[in-house]
């Protein structure tokens, strides 16, 4: 590419990139300013103090970090075999299961997550089903603890993790699968020496983007968690809408924002291994 | 039509022209955010809807009213929205912050209205109760101290997750009589929560979740605003106890004076009894006039906070402490919320 269809090509961009600056670079760097700045006062540290000496706000946070890895896990856990199940389907069936794990994508997160309240109830499906087998008297609390949440939170993320890691496992060369077991390796052998070995760079990848869209879930904490699994951007609702103490939040989101950078930094550098 | 309506349509027109002809220098339209749901409703029937036959002035509603949304519209110093509704002590907030302007009561014109709703900030419009109710067939508690007595009276709890619809009940069941409920011992109240939480289910966030929570047969006790409750033969439910409150009106700072006309004109319209009884016959809450009993259904009067033997057995919010107290409470709160 010459010098001159490369300014052509940012001519074109130049709107979207004025749009982002001025309607989303520019209000986030207000908003993080917010936590400098005191009316009448100018610049202060006060509200990362109070982030000091309320270590309420710092425990959310960290709370928030153990149910996004505890997500994330279940995620894995889940993600990896039906991954690893889908590139073994001839083709059709895997464009039907593939279809299968976009579809929720095209459904409103606030549906879905009702919907589990509708499956997964005291009166719900699963318990009247586990109730009419005899396998429990009592209906099992699945909802509003921090089961409702992960399985909440692994569904509505999953294809950000299976996609990414099917992608890989397709360009898996079947033949150093075969020379693998010509040379007498045992199937477990092969997977773990050379098949995991190779998905794993896309398997963190997929899992470090999992763990941080879990940092700042929203609704699904919201409405699965009953109230009782504090998160991280449920406590930013409280102090930006009722309280109101933006510079508070914005203390919060900050450190929130570097947490979430960290991580990402990470997940480029993992990022370009995969791909390379 | 009939004559007599006749005559007095005809004999009303002048009347109309010559309040168009003063209303030149107010608002054709104005805009108020407000709590929504069947509140919003009852806003829309009882206040709305008589002010536009009236004078023509048409009121846009949105919701739902958060303080940090009051806070952004008047530091972003836009003036398109001209009421804002405001629990009592987000009001003395509102307040405090200088996001709200005071009322020119005299521009308003009230008709009688009980003495704290006529604030000088704030139109207090509507009260409302936070009571205990269940799931009908339960066994029925008659105090706080019952309430939360989980061993007599098994079941799962639904409590609000705002400590404000939390707080006084608690620390009734502890022990301290109603009419000393404030200063607020914040810790007794949480020793007392403390000691139910495991049986808590749903701290819940939105006025709709606790009805619908008991008729899925999730909890069976819940602590819930009383207009979501009554009247359904699902629900069992006692005022002893209970907190009546008042959610208010005000002026966002910065308002436009003839935006502010239209908005005293509304005022004005919420003052008046007979409005206040068609808003109660949308949501069970009532409105200001010492009045308005006599308009409301007879039969109905036990389903009102304000009726007199509700009113009797409920405390009243202190809002002032609440401002005063708030922030410190809530972190206590967060903190309370993750021994969960």
């Amino acid at each position: 590419m010459n010098l001159s269809s490369r300014s052509t090509g940012f001519s074109f961009i130049a709107p979207l990139l004025v749009l982002m600056v001025v309607a989303f670079n520019l209000p986030i760097l207000y908003m993080l300013g917010l936590a400098f700045w005191e009316k009448g006062q100018g610049f202060t540290l006060d509200h990362y103090r109070g982030l000091a000496e309320a270590p309420v706000y710092l425990r959310v946070l960290g709370n928030t970090m153990r149910i996004s890895l505890i997500a994330t896990i279940a995620n894995v856990a889940i993600g990896y075999p039906l991954a690893h199940w889908m590139r073994g389907l001839p083709n059709r069936a895997r464009l039907i299961a593939i279809a299968l794990v976009v579809l929720p994508f095209w459904v409103s997160i606030l549906v879905r997550t009702y919907a589990w309240i509708v499956v997964l109830g005291n009166g719900g499906l699963v318990n009247r089903s586990l109730q009419w087998l005899g396998l429990t008297d009592a209906p099992v609390q699945f909802l509003y603890n921090e089961l409702g949440v992960t399985i909440g939170m692994a569904n509505v993320l999953l294809p950000f993790l299976v996609l990414p890691l099917f992608a890989a496992m397709i360009r898996i060369d079947d033949r150093l699968l075969q020379a693998a077991a010509s040379l007498g390796a045992p199937p477990r052998t092969i997977f773990w020496k050379v098949y995991f070995p190779l998905t794993l760079p896309a398997l963190a990848a997929g899992a470090l983007l999992v763990f941080i869209l879990c940092l700042g879930f929203y609704v699904t904490p919201a409405i699965l968690g009953g109230g009782r699994v504090p998160m991280i951007s449920n406590l930013l609702d409280t102090l930006i809408n009722q309280i109101p103490r933006w510079e508070q939040a914005s203390a919060i989101s900050t450190i929130l924002l570097l947490v979430t950078l960290l991580i990402f930094a990470a997940y480029r550098r993992l990022d370009r291994k995969a791909s390379a | 039509m009939k004559r007599r309506t006749f005559v007095a349509a005809a004999a009303s027109l002048p009347a109309v022209g010559i309040l168009s002809g003063a209303a030149r220098a107010q608002s054709r339209e104005i805009r108020m955010i407000e709590s929504g749901g069947a509140s919003g409703d009852s806003i829309q029937v009882g206040y709305i809807d008589p002010l536009k036959a009236k004078t023509g002035i048409n009121v846009v509603r949105e919701s739902p009213s958060s303080l940090g949304k009051l806070r952004a519209l008047v530091e972003s110093g836009q003036t398109s929205t001209t009421l804002f509704e405001l629990g009592s002590s987000v009001m003395v907030q509102a307040k405090k912050l200088g996001l709200i302007e005071k009322i020119d009561w005299d521009a308003v014109k009230p008709a009688a209205m009980f003495p704290e709703a006529k604030n000088e900030y704030g139109f207090g419009y509507q009260y409302f109760s936070t009571i205990m109710a269940w799931k009908a067939g339960q066994k029925e508690p008659k105090s706080w101290a019952e309430f939360f007595d989980t061993k007599a009276f098994p079941g799962k709890r639904c409590l609000p997750d705002y400590p404000h619809y939390c707080l006084g009940f608690a620390a009734q069941a502890a022990g301290v009589p109603i009419d000393k409920l404030f200063p607020l011992d914040v810790d007794l109240a949480f020793k007392k929560l403390n000691e139910i939480k495991k049986d808590v289910s749903v701290w819940w966030k939105a006025g709709a979740q606790p009805p619908q929570l008991l008729k899925d047969n999730e909890v069976q006790y819940v602590i819930c605003w009383s207009g979501r409750v009554v009247g359904d033969p699902a629900f069992g439910m006692n005022f002893a106890g209970g907190k009546a409150d008042l959610s208010y009106f005000g002026i966002v700072k910065n308002s436009k004076p003839e935006d502010k006309a239209a908005a005293y004109k509304l005022m004005h319209e919420m003052s008046l009894p007979e409005n206040q009884a068609k808003a109660a016959g949308v949501i069970s809450y009532t409105g200001p006039s010492p009045e308005l009993d006599a308009l409301l259904p007879k039969d109905k009067l036990w389903q009102f906070p304000t009726s007199k033997q509700n009113k009797a057995v409920q405390y009243f919010e202190d809002a002032e402490w609440w401002a005063a107290n708030g922030e410190a409470v809530n972190k206590k709160w967060e903190a309370f919320k993750l021994s969960l």
